[in-house]
C-alpha cells in the first residue's frame, strides 16, 4: 500500500511581537486590583517577612495592606501633614516614616502611636531607611541635610551637610551597617560612611535624582533621575557602568525583582520597564493608567504594587501555577508498550519485517485520500479552522487547485456554504502570504456561480464587500508601486557607492582565495 | 496636554477655585479664577456679566469670596449715605462681594457699579485669608486667616471691630449660626464662639486634617419640647481637607458628647457644598456636595440623632462629553459648583472650565441613583469675547508690570507681543500699554480652539508624541499619531520630527504595512512623506540597504499579485454591475410578467419543466436584447427550439429596455453561454431550475 502523503501545511513566520521568557513571566499576572487612596501614592514598601504585608504612603496616612486584602488592615493617620516614605525594618516589626513638617516617626506594627519621634530636620523629610544593624535610621530632608539617628535613645548621631539641594531619595546598604546612599536634586548621589562622618563616594547623575537603589551585594548602585536610569560600579569607586534612557518622562522609582536578575523602573510616562541586569536591555514593559510614583515587588515577584499620581494603587497578583496541572489529562500508553520488542537483537538468519506504523491522518487528509474533495474543503472551512489556522485552509485550497479539482470542490454549494467561502476570502485575501492562492479561488468561484448571481441578496452582499476589499488592495498596491519607485531612486544613489565597495570586497575575497590556493 | 502626564500642574484644573452663587434667587455666579480674575456670570443665560481684575491680582490671588446677604443692603443705605462720603456711593442697590486674598487683604467689590467698593486692610490679617462670612443682620464681616486670628470687621467704616486668636494653627473655616449670635470656627478643631463676649462655648474634635467647610444644616432643633435658646440642638456639617467624609455634629446642652453624630461619604474631597435648610422636623435636609473629582453627590436625610454608619449619597451626578463615534471615549467634565434653586426642586450646575463655565438648571429626580449628563462643551471652549458683556473694567496697571501668562512652568509659556486690542473697553482711564487681553493670554497658552473641537492633539505636539511613542514603543501613542488621515498634518509632522527618529519610524511602518489595506494605506502616506522629506538624509546612510531591505522586499512581495488582483477586480466589477442592474430592473418589471426565456429540452420531463418555468411570473429573469439573441442563435443551433413570447418581449422593450446598457448585455451573454455549457448534464440543469424556483 503506497503511502498517502499528507498535505504539507506551509508555515509562515508569525508576525508581531516576539514572545520571550520574560514576556510570559511578566504577563502572567491577574487583572489588577485597584484601590483608591486619599492622595498620590508616594511610596509602597513590602515587609521582608511573611506574611509580606505592604505599607502604602499616601497623603497624610500610611495604610498597611495584607497580601490579598483590599481594605487596609492597619492605618497610621497621626500625621499633621503629608507623610513620606514609610519603610519596614528588615524584621518587619518596625516602620519608619518621614513627614512634611520635618519629623521622623517610628511605629511599632502592632501599635498605633509612634514609638519614637526624631526631631531635628527643619523641612520635609522625604526619605528614611533603616541601616543594616537595625538600630539606626537614616533620613534625608529638604533642608539639604542627611541625618543618622539612634533608635534606642532617639538621638541624632551624625549630620551630613554635603548636599546642596533637596535630598529626595536614599537607601541603606544591606550588608554594611555603616554605609548608606542618598540622592539629591543637586544632581549627585553620595555614599556616606558613618565611621568617617563624610561622604566616601560622590557620583554625578546629571539630573535631579528621584530614586536610588543598591544591589543586595552592595557592589552596584542604580540611580534614576530625569529620563535616565544609570548604573554605577561602587567597587570601582563610582564608575558609570550603563546609562539607560528608555522612558520619555522622569523616572520616579526603581525596584529589583526578587531574583535580582531584573531591574524595574517606573516613570511619569505611565510605564514600568523591566531590564535584564546582565544585558541592561529592556525585556518587557508594563502599561498603567496614570503617572507612576512608586513601585514595589513582593517576595518571589508574587505581587506587583504600583502607586500613581491620581491616588490609585494598582495591585497585580501572579496567576497561580497549580491550576494548569489540575486539568485531567488523557492517560497515554505506558512507556513499556513503546519499547516492547525493541530490545530484540537480530540473529544471523532472521529477516526483520517491520510492522508498518500506522500514520495518523488529519480529517481533511482522510477525505482527500478518498477523493471526497468537497467534504475536505468543508472541513477546513469550519470556523474553528478558518479562524485559528487559516494557513491549513489555504494549503488545502492550494492542494485542490494542484489536483485540478478545486472547481469541483467549490461547485454545487448553497447560499450558506458560498457565503462561508466568501467570508474566508474576505478575511484573508489581503494577506500577501495567502493572496496568490485565494485570488485563484475567487476567480473560480466567480466562474462557477456567475449564472446564479442576483439570486441571493446575502451572497450578492458578500461579493460587494469582496469587490470593495479588492479595490482597496489595488489602490494600496498602486501606492506601494509608487513608493517602490521612490525607493529605487534612493537605492540607485546608494548602489553607485555600494558597487565600488562590493567590488573592492570581492576583489579582496579573490585575493584571499588565491592565497588559500597557493 | 496631549500626552496626558500627571495632571498635577494643570493650570486649568478646576478643583478648589473659590466661587459662589449670589444670595437672592441665584441670579449671578461669581468665580475667582487662579489667574486672578473675578468673573460674574449670569446664571439664567450663561453670559459673562462682569469681569474684574484686582490691581494686585498676581501677588495676592483671591482665596475666598462671599456675597453680602440680601437683606442688608436694602435697609441700611439711607443712614450710610449721611455718614459716609462718596466712597461708598450713591447707588443703594449695591450687591457687595467680599474677596479674601492670599496676602491678607479683603476687597469689597460692588457688582452693580462694577468697581471696587472698598478695601479692608488696616489692622487685619497678615497672611492668607481662608474664609469670609457676612453677618446676616448687622453688616459685619467675619474673616479668618492662616495667621491664626479671626477678625470682625465693620464694613461701613471699613475698620476692624475686634480681632482675636481663634486657634493654635491656621483657622480655615467660619460659619455664623442661624440666629446670628454664635460663630463656628474651624482649624484643627471646631470651636463655637459666643459673638458678644468672644468666648468659647463648645469644642468639637474629630477631623484629622484641617476643616475646609462648615455649614449649619438646621435652623430649629428637632424636638420642640425644650425651650430653644438659639443654638442648642442644632446640627451643622463639616468637611475636611483630604477627607472623603462629611461629618454632622449636634450642639448639645451638656458638653459631654464630642463625637460627630453622623457622617456622609463622598468619592473625593468636597470642594463646594450647598444645602436647603430644613424648616421643620419632617422636612429632610437636601445636600449637594461637589467633589474634587468633579462629581456632585446629593443627599436627602432627616437629621435625627446618632447614626453609626456613614451615609452614602442618594444620587450622583456626573457630566461627560459625548463620545464622537466609536473611537473617542467620553471624557468627564468637572462640575465646579452646584446650588439649589429657591424652589428646592432643581439644581444649578456649573461645569466646564473656569474661564468659560457653563451654568445649567437641572431638575432633581431622586429616583435615579446615578445620573450622567452628556453635554458637548466643545463649542464653549472657544474663549470668545461676548458682545453682551455689560461692563468690562480693567484697573490701572503699572507700565513696568509684567503680565505673566498662566501656564505650565517651563512649557513654552511664550510671551507674545501685545497685539492691538480688539475688545471694546471703556477706556476712560489711561491704560498701561502692556495690558494683554484674555484672548491673547489664551493664545499664549497655545490652545488652538479649532483643534480642540476636533478632539485631536495639536499639530505641534505630533512630532513630540511620535518621537516619544517610538522611543517607548507605546502602541496607543503611535496609533494616535499614525492614524491621522490629514495629509498636511502628516507632512508637517514628518518635517518637524527629530532626525534620529526617522529609522525607528521606518521600522515601525514596516511592521504596520503588513496589515489590512484599510490601515496600511495610511502608512504608505507616511512612508512616502518620510522618503520625500528625508531623502537626502536617507541617502547618506551607509547601511541604507540593510535598513530598508526588509521593507523593500515586503512591498515587492505584496505588489506581485497586482496583475492577478486587477484581473479579479475586473471580474468582480462586472459581477457587481450585473447585480445592481438586475436590482434596478426588478423595480421596473411589472409583476404579471412572464418568463422571457424558457428552455425546452427533449426529454420526458419537458412538460413539467415548462410548467415550472411558466409559473415563474415574478422571477427576476433578465430581459434580453434582440441582437444578443441573434448572436446566440448563430452560435448554437440548439437555441432555436426556444420558445419565444413575442408579445411580452415587445412590452418589455417599451418599459424596461431603456435601462439595459451594453455591460449588462455582455453579462447576459456570458450567463447564457455558461448555461448552455452546463446543459450537457441534465442533473445540473435541473438543479439550476430548482434554484430558480
Amino acid at each position: 500500500m503506497a503511502g498517502y502523503k499528507p498535505v504539507a501545511i506551509q508555515t509562515y513566520p508569525v508576525l508581531g511581537e516576539k514572545i520571550t521568557q520574560d514576556t510570559l513571566y511578566w504577563n502572567n499576572y491577574k487583572t489588577p486590583v485597584q484601590i483608591k487612596e486619599f492622595g498620590a501614592v508616594s511610596k509602597v514598601d513590602f515587609s521582608p517577612q511573611p506574611p509580606y504585608n505592604y505599607a502604602v504612603t499616601a497623603s497624610s496616612r500610611i495604610h498597611i495592606y495584607g497580601r490579598y486584602s483590599q481594605e487596609p488592615i492597619k492605618t497610621f493617620s497621626r500625621f499633621k501633614d503629608t507623610a513620606y516614605c514609610a519603610t519596614f525594618r528588615q524584621d518587619g516589626r518596625l516602620l519608619v516614616a518621614g513627614s512634611e513638617d520635618g519629623g521622623v516617626q517610628l511605629f511599632d506594627i502592632s501599635g498605633r502611636a509612634p514609638l519614637r519621634q526624631f526631631e531635628g530636620h527643619t523641612k520635609a523629610v522625604h526619605t528614611v531607611d533603616f541601616t543594616a544593624d537595625k538600630y539606626h535610621v537614616v533620613s534625608g530632608a529638604d533642608d539639604y541635610t542627611v541625618k543618622l539617628w539612634d533608635i534606642p535613645n532617639s538621638k541624632e548621631i551624625l549630620t551630613f551637610k554635603e548636599h546642596s539641594d533637596y535630598v529626595r531619595c536614599g537607601c541603606a546598604s544591606k550588608l554594611n551597617p555603616d554605609l548608606f546612599v542618598t540622592g539629591s536634586y543637586d544632581h549627585t548621589v553620595k555614599m556616606f560612611d558613618a565611621r568617617t562622618s563624610q561622604s566616601v563616594i560622590s557620583v554625578e547623575h546629571g539630573q535631579p535624582v528621584e530614586s536610588v537603589l543598591l544591589f543586595p551585594s552592595g557592589g552596584l548602585l542604580v540611580s534614576a533621575g530625569g529620563r535616565y536610569v544609570k548604573v554605577w560600579d561602587m567597587l570601582k569607586g563610582g564608575q558609570l557602568l550603563v546609562s539607560l534612557k528608555n522612558h520619555h518622562k522622569t523616572v520616579t522609582c526603581l525596584c529589583l525583582s526578587s531574583s535580582g536578575q531584573r531591574l524595574l523602573s517606573g516613570s511619569l510616562d505611565r510605564k514600568v520597564k523591566v531590564y535584564s541586569t546582565t544585558s541592561y536591555k529592556v525585556v518587557h514593559s508594563l502599561d498603567y493608567a496614570a503617572s507612576i510614583l512608586s513601585l514595589a515587588l513582593a517576595h518571589e515577584d508574587e505581587t506587583i504594587v504600583v502607586g500613581m499620581t491620581n491616588g490609585i494603587l494598582s495591585v497585580k497578583h501572579r496567576k497561580s501555577e497549580a491550576k494548569k496541572d489540575s486539568l485531567p489529562r488523557r492517560r497515554r500508553p505506558a512507556y513499556r508498550t513503546f519499547i516492547k520488542g525493541k530490545s530484540y537483537m537480530k540473529q544471523r538468519d532472521d529477516i526483520l519485517i517491520n510492522r508498518p506504523s500506522k500514520k495518523h491522518l488529519e480529517l481533511y487528509d482522510r477525505d482527500l485520500k478518498n477523493f471526497r474533495v468537497s467534504k475536505a474543503l468543508d472541513r477546513v472551512l469550519e470556523p474553528s479552522c478558518t479562524i485559528k489556522t487559516p494557513e491549513v485552509t489555504v494549503s488545502i485550497i492550494k492542494e485542490l487547485n494542484r489536483r485540478g479539482v478545486l472547481a469541483n470542490a467549490l461547485a454545487g454549494r448553497d447560499e450558506k456554504e458560498i457565503s462561508r467561502v466568501l467570508n474566508f476570502l474576505i478575511r484573508n485575501l489581503s494577506q500577501p502570504r495567502f493572496a496568490p492562492v485565494l485570488i485563484n479561488a475567487a476567480e473560480i468561484i466567480i466562474d462557477i456561480y456567475l449564472p446564479v448571481i442576483g439570486q441571493s441578496p446575502v451572497v450578492d452582499k458578500k461579493f460587494l464587500v469582496l469587490q470593495g476589499l479588492v479595490e482597496k488592495e489595488i489602490d494600496y498596491q498602486r501606492e506601494l508601486l509608487e513608493t517602490l519607485g521612490m525607493m529605487d531612486m534612493l537605492f540607485a544613489t546608494m548602489t553607485r557607492k555600494d558597487s565600488t565597495l562590493v567590488w573592492q570586497r570581492t576583489s579582496g575575497g579573490l585575493l584571499e582565495n588565491k592565497k588559500v590556493e597557493s | 496636554m496631549a500626552a496626558g502626564g500627571g495632571g498635577v500642574a494643570d493650570p486649568l484644573s478646576p478643583a478648589g477655585v473659590p466661587c459662589a452663587f449670589s444670595p437672592q434667587s441665584q441670579a449671578y455666579f461669581a468665580l475667582a479664577s487662579t489667574d486672578g480674575h473675578l468673573r460674574v456670570w449670569e446664571t439664567a443665560n450663561n453670559r459673562l456679566h462682569q469681569e474684574y481684575v484686582p490691581s494686585a491680582h498676581l501677588s495676592g490671588t483671591c482665596t475666598c469670596l462671599a456675597w453680602a446677604p440680601a437683606r442688608l443692603q436694602a435697609k441700611e443705605t439711607p443712614q450710610r449715605k449721611k455718614r459716609k462720603s462718596e466712597a461708598i456711593g450713591t447707588s443703594n442697590q449695591t450687591d457687595l462681594l467680599a474677596l479674601g486674598t492670599a496676602v491678607g487683604s479683603i476687597l469689597l467689590y460692588s457688582t452693580v457699579k462694577g468697581e471696587l467698593h472698598s478695601k479692608l486692610i488696616s489692622g487685619g490679617h497678615d497672611n492668607k485669608v481662608n474664609c469670609i462670612q457676612w453677618h446676616q443682620d448687622n453688616g459685619y464681616l467675619y474673616s479668618c486667616s492662616d495667621d491664626k486670628h479671626i477678625v470682625e470687621w465693620n464694613t461701613q467704616t471699613c475698620k476692624v471691630k475686634c480681632k482675636w486668636k481663634g486657634d493654635n494653627s491656621s483657622v480655615s473655616s467660619l460659619c455664623i449660626s442661624p440666629d446670628g449670635k454664635m460663630l463656628l470656627s474651624a482649624g484643627r478643631t471646631i470651636k463655637l464662639w459666643v459673638l458678644e463676649t468672644k468666648e468659647i462655648y463648645r469644642h468639637f474634635t474629630g477631623h484629622a486634617t484641617p476643616v475646609s467647610s462648615l455649614l449649619f444644616t438646621t435652623i430649629r432643633p428637632p424636638n420642640e419640647s425644650q425651650p430653644f435658646d438659639g443654638i442648642t440642638g442644632l446640627y451643622f456639617l463639616s468637611g475636611a481637607v483630604h477627607d472623603r467624609l462629611l461629618n454632622v455634629w449636634q450642639v448639645r446642652s451638656e458638653n459631654k458628647e464630642k463625637n460627630a453624630v453622623m457622617s456622609f461619604t463622598v468619592t473625593d474631597e468636597p470642594v463646594y457644598i450647598d444645602l436647603t435648610l430644613s424648616e421643620n422636623k419632617e422636612e429632610p435636609v437636601k445636600l449637594a456636595v461637589v467633589c474634587k473629582d468633579g462629581q456632585v453627590h446629593l443627599f436627602e436625610h432627616i437629621l435625627n440623632g446618632y447614626c453609626k454608619k456613614p451615609l452614602t449619597s442618594n444620587c450622583t451626578i456626573q457630566i461627560a462629553t459625548p463620545g464622537k463615534g466609536k473611537k473617542s471615549t467620553p471624557k468627564p467634565i468637572p462640575i465646579l459648583a452646584a446650588g439649589f434653586c429657591s424652589d428646592k426642586m432643581s439644581l444649578l450646575l456649573v461645569y466646564g472650565n473656569w474661564f468659560q463655565p457653563t451654568i445649567e438648571r437641572v431638575a432633581l429626580n431622586s429616583k435615579e441613583s446615578h445620573v450622567c449628563l452628556v453635554r458637548d462643551i466643545s463649542n464653549c471652549w472657544a474663549p470668545k469675547v461676548e458682545t453682551a458683556i455689560t461692563k468690562v473694567r480693567t484697573p490701572v496697571m503699572n507700565s513696568e508690570a509684567k503680565v505673566l501668562v498662566p501656564g505650565i512652568p517651563g512649557h513654552q509659556a511664550a510671551i507674545k507681543p501685545a497685539l492691538p486690542q480688539t475688545e471694546e473697553i471703556e477706556n476712560k482711564r489711561k491704560l498701561g500699554e502692556n495690558e494683554v487681553s484674555i484672548e491673547e493670554r489664551l493664545g499664549a497658552l497655545d490652545i488652538d480652539t479649532r483643534k480642540e473641537k476636533d478632539d485631536l492633539p495639536q499639530t505641534n505636539s505630533f512630532p513630540v508624541l511620535l518621537a516619544q511613542g517610538l522611543e517607548s514603543n507605546d502602541f496607543e501613542m503611535l496609533n494616535k499619531v499614525l492614524q491621522t488621515r490629514n495629509l498636511n498634518l502628516i507632512k508637517r509632522t514628518v518635517l518637524r520630527m527629530p532626525l534620529h527618529a526617522v529609522i525607528p519610524l521606518l521600522q515601525e511602518l514596516t511592521k504596520r504595512l503588513q496589515g489590512h489595506p484599510n490601515s496600511a494605506v495610511l502608512m504608505v502616506q507616511w512612508l512616502k512623506c518620510v522618503l520625500t522629506v528625508h531623502a537626502s538624509y536617507l541617502s547618506t546612510l551607509p547601511d541604507l540597504v540593510p535598513q530598508l531591505g526588509t521593507l523593500y522586499q515586503l512591498m515587492e512581495s505584496r505588489v506581485k499579485t497586482f496583475q492577478k488582483l486587477s484581473h479579479l477586480h475586473g471580474k468582480l466589477i462586472l459581477l457587481i454591475t450585473q447585480v445592481t442592474a438586475s436590482e434596478k430592473t426588478k423595480g421596473t418589471t411589472c409583476p404579471a410578467q412572464k418568463a422571457k426565456l424558457v428552455y425546452e429540452e427533449e426529454s420526458s420531463e419537458e412538460e413539467s419543466d415548462d410548467e415550472i418555468a411558466d409559473k415563474d411570473s415574478d422571477e427576476n429573469w433578465d430581459e434580453e436584447d434582440e441582437e444578443e439573441k441573434e448572436s446566440i442563435k448563430d452560435e448554437d443551433v440548439d437555441e432555436e427550439n426556444e420558445e419565444e413570447d413575442e408579445d411580452t418581449e415587445e412590452k418589455d422593450e417599451e418599459n424596461g429596455i431603456q435601462e439595459l446598457d451594453f455591460c449588462e448585455g455582455v453579462s447576459f451573454y456570458l450567463r447564457l453561454v455558461s448555461f448552455i455549457k452546463s446543459r450537457c448534464k441534465t442533473a445540473l440543469v435541473k438543479k439550476f431550475l430548482i434554484w430558480y424556483i
